[in-house]
């Protein structure tokens, strides 16, 4: 018999012990298979909702004609690969439809998928057959023909021209990806644990045959070195059904989602990607080894701070250098580096002052079996540090996700409202004279009774802040009325839209005021076509969409011969109807196609493009939660086992069942609820960190923070059920015959 | 106390079904009168510790009766009376590990409902008043039999059930426990049922039942 | 709703890639039930061809196609098979009298849709293009003869016989790109399958309206790529329309069109049923007239050893002394379409040499 077969012999005496291992190995690697498939799918889905929302090319007519169907047809016989994109806004309705046609969308994509452009399903609202959408009783119609990419030179009779289905979110999503990237990292720490917690699990079962193989002379570094060796094995036999269970477990969550959402029938939107599994499997042996290897490094660690009372001391200066760091860090590799620290410093902590709580409550208690209470309360969170943390990472990690999904949510959501305040938007066509509508909307829409306008200029300019001077994008509007007032201001002087409607100052973006440490009240000298104006800073706006310094001034502070790029007009007709607008301007310009987009129809669709990422991070994060509570289940199971015997002798001293039950039960309610009433504060400190600080690191901008009482009730609950899980699962065990620890000569059974 | 403190008749259990039961007590009659020790001899398997747990009520037998302490086994509240009135000893692990000896002998006495002050007496009356401090980790094999004999006279009982209680000790301390054992059990005048390998142990005891010739194999 | 079921019908329908061998609905859905109640019409025994109307469309009919076929050889003699395929499934049938419906309204009673092939020194190139009906964007006339769908079209030149075929995919100067742009002239009367032209798909009497011209010479050009290759050789052309063309619970089908080097032609065909298959083909000698082939008068054998498409095939007809050996070429000839299936060219050997064109249908490794 070979040392190995010596320690394996242990599991054939104990399978269950044996099988625990395994499974907690098993779903720790489902657990970051599923992440990293979860992470990936909603990488993608984030990638193709931009991909929908990004401007592409439309054609129009040189001569201003509207587009028909002989226009489609005479481009496609052309060869070009053009698709019908025709918006109508029903009579009586006041949302439009868009009538797209899945079978000429065929070539924007190769082959192989219908009913989806570039990836992105037509089907749900807004999206009508065309034929449907044509056959609507309609007050407004407009047909427009999207262009591929990289098409061929076009007759001579079409020009290309931009389209946009809605602003562009570009930085918006970026942002949520390393936020995305932070939190696996986050769940690879939580794997790391449960991994390690495994491990020693498998150590503490056999003190007994270590001690053992001591006697017999093999020594510690030989069984250490075998152990490793079982490890693998044990990871060899787990890693493939893990990562299968952990694929299988993230499509049944995408499934799921994809059912519940109207408009995701297509499978192939999610279908599973086969080589997820290479990554997952690498970064599992990996963190096998490091989890092992710790041990190895670990008596140098224990010879460098002898005495126990070091390390809790050593912990506390971890967080603390942590949170310094996380305060003062000007990089995103030192921020990270930081978290890293905190979190570990209170990986280190928590079970430490879990039994400090212990030590006082015993100290406390002047009945004996409340004393007794407190002091199994102190074991078995020292016996349940590893896991208890994973579990507080990962509610951590849950709430910071859940905050940061609703930030997101409702920051898009109420930007996208702003920037889309009127009904619709009309572009002004090139050559076109926008005084001339201007003058007619002021004569006709004087008051919000006749309806609501504005008119955008855009162009850049130059300008100095203390010395250098710097190029900027001027955002014009006039008149600055309630389609503006209305926006949400980060930092304002009192009245701060009618100074800016008379001219008397300028309002910056917050990149801008990030970037220069701009603040309100700062004065801005200011260069449109050569003429220098000083302006103070009257407010700071968010602004999610670009990377971009912007200034927001009144349209009558622009010189006359100032540079435009582009121009519109917002509109929100009332009395005065949308058709008698267009029509007024169309003859006014003298240009019958006029590009008028609805911005409700564009702002559900944006809406929707966000949707199915959210739902697919909030799975991985319910993934996380889930494994993180099994594992405890588990490991709390085998730890209460070895003391099953503890528990037996106090119904041989005369207890019931059911009152064995109840000191179990609150044993089991204290152990995780600690757990999560620890966890709370540092998802508020996770979430704080990823809007406050990792977001304005990297892209110069904050999102604001919310907390949500009610999700931590909801959570606290759901630890007080795991706990009553593992209760439960005691109370199946309490039935059965109890193996005296002598019998069994495992020690951990009696530790105290 | 007078009359009998245990009387079994036509005791039988047996373990499993079919052809693979193996019954371990078959038609086992005796009485204890009150105040007096019976010791329980037989081989490993012979159902020693299986008497002594349906005496105790943490398992029930398959045919006969029990009288025990003036009730009868189908209708004893035998939480009541093992909290109260029956103290058991095992071979080992008779202390919660994560109490002090004192404070172990505390919780058994206030779960009897006696006076936690008599405690530090029992520890003394058993050797190691000075040791109540320290856990069961902390202390010798013999000085933790000590303790839960003081644990079990710390709530007064009428009938002590002991399973081996000097199985794992060296001679001179299983000895010295058997004394303190066996003397407070005249003083304090209970009964006592005493499962043992040990012929000089038993040959202590009024009375002698050997299992090992009424198992049936 | 109507969007979504476009759609469904698309992909699970007669353009899908999904449906297995042995669902009820036949092949590619072309086993749906039809009946008096759908309004489509259905051909039968007694069916008449009538030239040149039929080389138009049957929108009163729910399917049909104009399929060519072409072995040509490069200039170096290398062998380079081609093919062009457009497909009609109607959506809701309609007279050949009742005025087709306005385009402005973008109507969706026809889908069109359009495959083309080049298959040369073992590769595949494969395109497919799809269209509503009645917009223009694609469809077929009679006169003059022509077939579009979008720049994918079957023109006709001064003469009825002078056909040219034009094929453009990807974007031009790409290494992706590929294009033919043919000659046809077409020699001899169109060939009537099965009794004057209808052709029974199952021994219980579901069929379809086929002939073909088997008489086509061919000059052009073909583009890979960056390379052009000019190619003559032999073409085939088939016409076929129906409303129901299998039977449920067929799997697919085999088909071979043969141009045997002697100058007789050979056309073949099995249907898969889930007991046996029906086949049936046409005899066409030179110089003589077309011989329906009954069902027991020809026998057809894959050499399943190949692999999950059977790319080996033995053909007899041992009324005219045909024993024939079909071999594709190496390499994988799947249509990777919405819907794949094989189609290659095959080089024919025993009784008889020469080359031709099969179309497998329906295997599980497609």
């Amino acid at each position: 018999m070979t040392v190995f077969t010596a320690l394996l012999s242990h599991y054939r005496r104990h399978p269950w012990q044996g099988a625990a291992l395994a499974i907690l190995m098993l779903l720790a690697t489902a657990l970051w298979t599923g992440i990293h498939h979860l992470t990936s799918q909603a990488r993608d889905s984030l990638g193709q909702s931009e991909r929908l929302v990004e401007v592409r090319e439309q054609v129009q007519r040189v001569d201003g004609a509207e587009l028909t169907v002989e226009d489609f047809v005479l481009l496609r016989r052309q060869g070009l690969c053009v698709m019908p994109w025709l918006e109508v806004l029903p009579e009586g309705e006041s949302r439009r439809v868009i009538g797209v046609d899945p079978l000429a969308a065929l070539c924007f994509q190769g082959q192989g998928d219908v009913a989806t452009f570039d990836g992105q399903p037509l089907v749900g609202q807004p999206f009508l057959d065309i034929a449907d959408a044509a056959a609507l009783m309609a007050a407004e119609q407009q047909l427009f023909l999207i262009l591929a990419a990289g098409e061929g030179p076009l007759p001579s009779a079409y020009r290309t021209a931009p389209f946009a289905l809605s602003p562009d979110t570009g930085q918006l999503g970026d942002s949520f990806l390393l936020n995305l990237d932070a939190l696996s990292v986050l769940v690879l720490l939580i794997t790391g644990l449960l991994l390690r917690s495994v491990y020693l699990l498998s150590l503490s079962q056999r003190r007994d045959s270590f001690a053992l193989l001591t006697r017999f002379g093999v020594s510690g570094r030989r069984v250490r070195g075998h152990l490793l060796l079982e490890l693998l094995c044990l990871a060899a036999i787990t890693l493939i059904p893990g990562i299968w269970i952990g694929q299988a477990l993230a499509s049944v969550l995408e499934g799921g989602f994809a059912n519940v959402m109207e408009g995701l029938f297509d499978s192939r939107q999610l279908a599973t990607g086969g080589n997820h599994w290479l990554v997952p499997a690498l970064v599992m042996t990996l963190l096998l080894l490091a989890v092992a290897i710790v041990d190895w490094l670990m008596p140098m660690a224990a010879c460098a701070m002898p005495g126990s009372r070091l390390r809790p001391a050593a912990a506390a200066l971890l967080v603390l250098a942590g949170l310094a760091g996380v305060w003062l860090a000007d990089a995103l590799w030192l921020l990270f580096v930081a978290l890293a620290l905190v979190l570990a410093g209170i990986g280190w902590l928590m079970p430490r002052g879990l039994s400090l709580l212990s030590g006082a409550g015993v100290r406390a208690s002047a009945q004996p079996g409340w004393r007794w209470w407190w002091a199994e309360f102190g074991v078995l969170c020292r016996r349940l540090a590893l896991p208890l943390v994973a579990l507080q990472f990962s509610l951590a990690m849950v709430l910071a996700v859940q905050a940061l999904v609703i930030t997101f949510e409702d920051t898009f959501d109420r930007w996208l409202g702003q920037r889309l305040s009127a009904d619709v938007y009309m572009q002004v066509p090139d050559g076109a004279d926008s005084a001339l509508a201007a003058n007619w909307l002021t004569e006709h829409l004087p008051t919000a009774d006749e309806g609501l306008w504005h008119h955008v200029q855009r162009g850049s300019g130059r300008f100095r802040y203390t010395q250098a001077w710097q190029d900027v994008d001027v955002f014009a509007v006039t008149p600055v009325g309630p389609l503006m007032t209305g926006w949400g201001l980060l930092e304002q002087t009192s009245q701060p839209w009618q100074k800016l409607a008379s001219g008397a100052g300028i309002m910056v973006n917050e990149q801008l005021a990030y970037r220069l440490d701009l603040s309100v009240g700062d004065q801005l000298e200011l260069v449109l076509a050569e003429q220098v104006q000083s302006l103070p800073v009257l407010a700071i706006y968010p602004d999610y969409g670009r990377p971009a310094g912007e200034v927001l001034i009144a349209g009558q502070s622009l010189p006359a011969d100032y540079d435009l790029t582009f121009e519109s007009f917002s509109l929100s007709p009332a009395s005065v109807s949308l058709q008698t607008i267009t029509g007024a301007l169309r003859t006014l310009w003298g240009e019958p196609a006029l590009t008028i987009r609805d911005n409700r129809a564009i702002q559900d669709l944006a809406n929707r493009v966000f949707e199915q990422t959210f739902m697919l991070t909030r799975a991985m994060t319910v993934l996380t939660l889930a494994l993180a509570a099994v594992a405890l289940l588990l490991m709390g199971w085998v730890f209460l086992s070895t003391r099953l015997w503890y528990f037996r002798l106090l119904e041989v001293w005369g207890m019931t069942k059911a009152e064995i039950f109840r000191k179990l039960l609150l044993l089991a309610l204290a152990v995780t609820l600690s757990a999560a009433a620890l966890a709370l504060p540092l998802g508020v400190g996770l979430t704080w960190v990823l809007v406050h600080r990792i977001n304005p690191l990297a892209f110069g901008w904050s999102l604001p923070m919310a907390v949500y009482p009610v999700f931590w009730l909801e959570l606290l609950a759901l630890a007080l059920l795991i706990g009553g899980c593992i209760a439960l699962l005691m109370r199946r065990q309490l039935g059965r015959p109890a193996v005296r620890p002598s019998v069994t000569g495992s020690v951990t059974g009696e530790e105290r | 106390m007078t009359g009998s403190a245990v009387t079994v008749s036509g005791l039988g259990k047996t373990f499993g079904r079919g052809p693979a039961a193996v019954s371990v007590l078959s038609g086992l009659s005796f009485d204890l009168p009150a105040g007096q020790s019976l010791a329980l001899m037989g081989r490993s398997g012979s159902g020693k510790s299986t008497l002594l747990n349906i005496l105790c009520g943490l398992e029930q037998a398959d045919a006969g009766t029990v009288m025990l302490l003036g009730e009868n086994d189908s209708t004893a509240d035998w939480p009541c009376l093992r909290r109260e009135r029956i103290g058991v000893v095992f071979q080992e692990a008779n202390l919660m590990p994560t109490l002090s000896l004192l404070d172990n002998v505390r919780f058994r006495a206030s779960l009897a409902g006696q006076p936690e002050t008599r405690c530090q007496h029992w520890l003394e009356v058993l050797g190691i008043g000075d040791l109540g401090h320290r856990f069961p980790d902390q202390v010798s094999g013999g000085q933790r039999q000590r303790a839960a004999l003081a644990m079990v006279f710390a709530m007064a009982p009428d009938l002590i059930l002991a399973d081996e209680p000097t199985g794992s000790l060296d001679r001179h301390t299983a000895n010295d426990v058997a004394d303190a054992l066996f003397r407070l059990q005249g003083e304090t005048g209970c009964s006592l049922i005493l499962a043992t390998h040990d012929p000089e142990l038993a040959a202590r005891c009024q009375q002698t039942l050997d299992l090992g010739h009424r198992s049936g194999g | 709703m109507r969007l979504r079921w476009l759609t469904m019908m698309l992909v699970c329908g007669l353009l899908a890639g999904c449906s297995e061998p042995g669902t009820d609905a036949g092949f590619a859905g072309l086993g749906g039930a039809a009946g008096p109640e759908d309004g489509f019409e259905q051909p039968g025994p007694g069916t008449e061809l009538v030239f040149p109307r039929d080389f138009g469309p049957h929108p009163a009919h729910r399917i049909e196609w104009w399929y060519l076929t072409a072995n040509l050889e490069t200039d170096a003699g290398e062998p380079l098979g081609l093919q062009w395929t457009q497909f009609r499934q109607a959506i809701k049938p309609r007279d050949l009298e009742t005025e087709a419906p306005d385009p402005s309204g973008w109507p969706l009673q026809a889908a069109w849709m359009a495959h083309a092939a080049v298959s040369y020194r073992e590769q595949h190139w494969f395109g497919e293009r799809l269209a509503r009906g009645d917009l223009g964007q694609a469809g077929a006339t009679v006169e003059p003869f022509q077939v579009w769908l979008d720049h994918w079209q079957l023109t006709t030149g001064d003469s009825p016989d002078d056909w040219q075929v034009q094929v453009r995919h990807g974007q031009p100067d790409t290494d992706d790109y590929w294009a033919f742009d043919l000659e046809l002239t077409v020699r001899g009367a169109p060939v009537a399958h099965g009794v004057s032209g209808f052709s029974a798909k199952s021994a219980s009497g579901e069929g379809s309206m086929y002939f073909s011209l088997v008489d086509i010479e061919v000059t052009g050009q073909v583009r890979l790529g960056r390379e052009t290759l000019p190619v003559r050789g032999k073409a085939w052309f088939d016409r076929e329309w129906s409303s129901q063309f299998l039977k449920a619970g067929q799997q697919g089908w085999d088909w071979f069109a043969l141009h045997l080097d002697s100058g007789d032609k050979l056309m073949a065909f099995q249907l898969r049923e889930q007991q046996g298959q029906f086949r049936s083909g046409t005899w066409i000698p030179v110089g003589g007239d077309p011989m329906a082939l009954a069902p027991g008068q020809l026998q057809l054998d894959p050499d399943i050893s190949a692999g999950p498409v059977p790319t080996r095939w033995r053909l007899t007809v041992p009324d005219h002394g045909v024993d024939l050996m079909l071999s594709a070429p190496p390499g994988n000839y799947t249509n990777d379409g919405l819907y794949p299936y094989w189609e290659s060219p095959v080089t024919v050997t025993g009784s008889h040499t020469g080359v031709g064109y099969m179309e497998l249908t329906g295997y599980s490794g497609q």
